[in-house]
């Protein structure tokens, strides 16, 4: 009798410290600060304290030009970021899915960018893009070319390409691990029907491989808006607004300017359009889902 | 299927040789900066011909050195204090999440409850959540709403122990930071792990439920030896986490519990920017993530794997 | 006679007791405190933490310190101030920081402790202090609420401030027979005359970066030209004539400027200048520590020091640091004697020998100050001009600076029209001072 009693409380104690974690540092400060958003919220007060002002921060943040811009660049970041890494790192992938010796080798060699602190790589970069002494203006100037101005003109490229470095080997462990997981069987049943290897890549590869691409550009997707030390350490945000993504404009928001309920305000408007983004990219893969299943079983009826 | 090693293209070694440089290339450069000298670094004296000097390291960690080095009027860096907290953050997160993550992975695969979607959805959902939108609450409830009055009970006694001012506040305290980043990695870590589980034969089990064990001595017994490689994916990932994290540490810290991202953070002063020091410390701090890299590179690349590319 | 013995050895313990008491020194109360401090990393509190050593051992108080770059030493300690009970005993606060933390009360007054016996120092020579830092960083409450005046007082000390000064290549100079520039005009000119003579080096090396430090060029031209951020009731004048020419200034500056010098921080512009890649510097008095120093600087001994050119009026910045004592310190007193230990004749002396930036007339005109750093005399001839409303320390002061400079960057690299950034600047300035109630006494 005690046992099925202890059988049926089991799962929640097995969940329980889990839940009681998550709720007490992720769902109660989400909520808050949910709450927060409608209050003119100053660090040293709580909640209870600050005032109530009902829809301000959101109607001051829809029209502040400085939100706009910070949007516009958190975009356009996220967009090009995903998308060179997704092009390249599946390109990288499929040109590399042969077997060599020393591929566990290479593997390691290519996590290591993954590995680092955000801090670091940001300090590494900034070394390599400073005006003068920077790497790679030292080599432009040896070469005669003349200097690029990285972290001014062209700071929202730079830090792309900073990014691009750090998670592109993230892609490629993942699709090359994906590709070498696709059914042999299909790809000679296309080798044996003369299909080139342009053609196996496009309507065989990449199709059986795209459930993996789809949740694996998701991720970095919502990782794309996460970045903020690179950032921070690069260019603090400058030229002008030029790098400032949203989640750098929130945590300048709270700690500099220490307006919270502003912060507040703008995190709730990243998170709509994360959970947007979301269920985008979840109706996109329902999709996708149905297209590979049906592939597979054409494949399996001419097998 | 046997490996058979084909020969390839010269161009494809070509294109191998250049990603392994341009993956490698900056951290060897920031190896061999954080041995020169500023003046040598500044000047432009690339190349390998120069003189190595520990001066640097030195600087960074002045206050673990059992000497002074000459070059130092005093002791700016605490970087030896950084590392222990840094350390002991880093670790006692890792453990924690791991144990109670797999404790509720297992629940989430293994057992039909109510509100089990629930949860499993929130999981999926928090994921979502930049540390930036976390920093504004915790930043807040931390310093002002958990907090212990240091008139009362629990708070007098840890005030009478530990020292300090004012009330008990989670902000400024190894446990306030860990308990964020527990709760952070959390996601992730069960995710990882369901999906280990899940491929644990059930049979396995029954035959222990068969043979009397309860469920726990099950969980203990039984599954856990089985999903080791998960648990060292994970493991791995969170300490990696724990230890790089820069944005809610320097938020939720104070003088005694700052970590190594905060102290590098912090050192890119506006007055003197020491190159050397810098890249000193920063080669210090991915010490131990490029060890992982090394030697537990299959792991890393299993827990990457796991749940996004299924079979 | 035991009796007798007895009370003459009472007597004489009783004796050296009261003896001991009246020669009690104005530290012993103190011996064995733990100080804790919280200073920017800037060159004159690295100069500061040399000396530390010298005030422990004089005083037996240890200081312990906590050093942070001063934007974030500024977010540190709005927290640690707000709280009930704070853990630093003596902070170093950013001049414009002072109208926040005295109107939010987070300071002590400190005349309770000048009217202390115990603590007050008679030999103190307050006349001696440089007034236009005491009125600048200390004062507050006074005319317009931040300048001196009959209704303000005391909250903290000038500690680390300093005035602006132009530095220039003396053999450059020499070698293309260029004057030193006296006026704005003849500094415009020069600026963009040096990268033709000597190709590869910049004219003068300005900060530019977005934010903070492109405000700070700004007005480090604003005043000299005559303009003005705000006028005496409170509205914005900045994009008046005098505005426009001071933006335009600083354009001219930053485009015959270095490589990437529109994103220059303080440390990369004098960088540029140390490195010799650039031919002149105009900012803080700060900088001279480093020039002659061959660990960091490739120009030692090439430097020649001028002042603040003249535009319509001569007006060199105030600005640095000052210390004072948060409200909710634990050891108010003990931090009141190191304050005033470091901002005596003495204390002073030694962090100008140290590198650091002096507070006194005496010891800019000291011997052997000026033996080991011969430019404090033209420093001491700059002080004169150094004008008290540099900048208006107001509490809203913050927000218009950080648009000021996000505004002026955007002017510098994306060719913003510049009397269009400037109406914009007045324009949300306005705004500003307006929810503040700055125009409540216009109605």
């Amino acid at each position: 009798m005690s046992r099925a009693l202890a059988n049926r409380f089991t799962p929640y104690m097995f969940m329980a410290p889990a839940v009681v974690i998550m709720a007490m540092a992720l769902i109660y400060p989400l909520g808050y600060m949910i709450w927060g958003s409608f209050r003119a919220w100053n660090p040293s007060q709580s909640i209870g304290e600050a005032e109530f002002v009902g829809l301000k921060n959101y109607v001051t943040l829809w029209k502040d030009p400085n939100f706009h811009e910070s949007l516009g660049v958190t975009l356009k970041f996220a967009f090009f970021v995903v998308s060179f890494e997704m092009i390249i790192g599946v390109g990288l992938a499929l040109l590399l899915d042969r077997n060599i010796r020393g591929m566990s080798v290479l593997r390691t060699m290519f996590i290591l960018p993954m590995m680092i602190a955000p801090v670091v790589v940001g300090l590494m970069w900034r070394y390599m893009y400073h005006p003068t002494v920077g790497t790679f203006n030292r080599l432009l100037n040896d070469w005669g070319l003349p200097k690029i101005d990285w972290l001014g003109q062209h700071a929202l490229n730079s830090i792309i390409i900073a990014d691009i470095w750090q998670w592109t080997p993230f892609i490629f462990i993942l699709s090359l691990a994906a590709l070498q997981s696709l059914p042999s069987s299909a790809l000679e049943a296309a080798k044996i029907d003369g299909a080139t290897s342009w053609q196996q890549i496009i309507h065989i590869k990449i199709p059986l491989m795209m459930p993996v691409l789809i949740v694996t550009c998701l991720l970095r997707l919502i990782d794309a808006f996460k970045v903020l030390e690179v950032i921070l350490v690069m260019t603090q945000g400058g030229p002008g607004l030029s790098t400032e993504i949203l989640a750098l404009r929130i945590s300048r928001t709270a700690t500099e300017f220490r307006e919270l309920g502003v912060a507040a305000a703008m995190s709730n408007y990243l998170l709509l359009l994360l959970l947007a983004l979301t269920v985008g990219m979840f109706l996109f893969t329902r999709l996708q889902e149905v297209r590979a299943a049906r592939i597979r079983a054409a494949i399996d009826e001419d097998l | 299927m046997a490996k058979k090693y084909e020969k390839q293209n010269p161009a494809f070694y070509v294109l191998i040789a250049i990603l392994v440089f341009m993956s490698i290339g900056p951290v060897l450069l920031m190896l061999v900066n954080s041995f020169k000298l500023d003046v040598d670094i500044l000047s432009g004296t690339s190349g390998l011909l120069f003189l190595p000097t520990i001066q640097n390291y030195e600087t960074a960690l002045c206050d673990v050195l059992w000497y002074e080095p000459e070059h130092l009027d005093f002791c700016q860096l605490k970087f030896g204090g950084a590392f222990v907290n840094s350390l002991i953050i880093a670790l006692v997160s890792t453990a924690l999440t791991l144990v109670i993550g797999c404790m509720a992975a297992y629940a989430l695969v293994r057992f039909r409850f109510m509100g089990r979607d629930t949860v499993s959805l929130t999981t999926l959902m928090v994921r979502m959540v930049p540390p930036a939108v976390l920093l504004v609450p915790v930043f807040g409830l931390w310093n002002n709403e958990f907090c212990l009055d240091k008139n009362g009970l629990i708070g007098g006694l840890i005030r009478d122990t530990l020292g300090g001012r004012g009330d008990v506040c989670l902000a400024g305290t190894h446990s306030g930071i860990i308990l964020v980043y527990v709760a952070m990695n959390l996601p992730f870590v069960i995710w990882i792990l369901q999906s280990f589980i899940v491929q644990v034969p059930r049979s396995l089990e029954e035959a222990a439920r068969v043979d009397g064990a309860g469920p726990f001595q099950v969980f203990f017994k039984i599954v856990l030896p089985l999903i080791k490689p998960g648990l060292a994916a994970a493991a791995i990932f969170t300490f990696r986490i724990a230890w790089n994290e820069y944005l809610l540490a320097s938020a939720l810290s104070d003088r005694d519990t700052k970590t190594v991202p905060i102290l590098i953070v912090n050192n890119m002063s506006e007055f003197n920017v020491e190159w050397g020091v810098i890249m000193a410390t920063g080669m210090l701090l991915a010490i131990p993530p490029i060890i992982f890299t090394l030697f537990a590179s299959r792991q890393i690349i299993t827990g990457m794997t796991a749940g996004a590319v299924k079979g | 006679m035991h009796t007798l013995l007895k009370s003459t050895a009472v007597g004489l313990t009783a004796a050296a007791v009261t003896a001991g008491a009246a020669l009690a020194g104005p530290y012993d109360a103190h011996k064995g405190t733990t100080l804790v401090v919280n200073f920017p990393a800037h060159p004159h509190y690295d100069a500061v933490m040399k000396i530390l050593p010298e005030f422990t051992k004089e005083t037996g108080i240890e200081v312990e310190v906590d050093q942070l770059p001063y934007l974030k030493m500024r977010e540190r300690q709005t927290l640690e101030l707000a709280q009930d009970e704070g853990d630093y005993d003596l902070i170093a606060y950013v001049v414009f920081s002072k109208a926040d933390y005295v109107y939010a009360d987070q300071l002590e007054n400190l005349a309770k402790y000048f009217m202390n016996p115990k603590l007050a120092n008679p030999a103190y020579d307050s006349a001696d202090l440089i007034d236009g830092y005491v009125y600048n960083i200390g004062f507050a409450g006074g005319d317009r609420g931040y300048l001196s005046g009959a209704t303000g007082s005391l909250f903290g000390m000038p500690y680390g401030s300093e005035t602006s000064v132009l530095g220039y290549r003396k053999d450059i100079f020499e070698k293309h027979g260029l004057e030193v520039p006296q006026n704005y005009d003849e500094l415009l000119a020069l600026a963009c005359q040096i990268p033709e003579l000597e190709p590869g080096m910049g004219g003068l090396a300005s900060r530019a970066a977005s934010g903070h430090h492109a405000a700070h060029a700004f007005l480090l031209h604003l005043n000299p030209l005559g303009g003005a951020i705000f006028d005496e009731s409170w509205e914005p004048v900045v994009n008046n004539a005098a505005g426009v020419k001071a933006a335009e200034a600083l354009k001219t500056i930053v485009d015959c400027g270095a490589e990437g010098s529109v994103n220059f921080g303080f440390g990369e512009a004098l960088g540029s200048f140390l490195n010799g890649d650039t031919a002149m510097f105009l900012d803080t008095t700060i900088v001279a520590g480093q020039v002659d120093n061959p660990d960091k600087s490739k120009v030692v001994g090439n430097v020649g020091w001028a002042l603040h050119p003249m535009g319509t009026k001569r007006a060199s910045q105030t600005g640095g640091f000052g210390i004072g004592i948060p409200a909710n310190a634990e050891n108010k007193d003990a931090a009141f004697l190191l304050m005033q230990w470091l901002t005596s004749k003495e204390g002073d002396k030694l962090v100008a020998m140290a590198g650091g930036n002096p507070s006194r007339f005496s010891t800019h005109a000291d011997a052997d100050v000026n033996a080991k750093f011969p430019h404090m005399a033209t420093f001491g001839e700059a002080l004169q001009y150094a004008d008290p409303d540099w900048r208006p320390i107001i509490p809203v002061w913050g927000k218009i600076n950080a648009d000021l400079g996000t505004t002026l960057s955007k002017v510098l690299t994306e060719d913003l029209d510049i009397q269009e950034a400037l109406d914009g600047v007045a324009a949300r300035a306005r705004t500003v001072m307006d929810e503040a109630g700055y125009y409540t006494w216009n109605e």
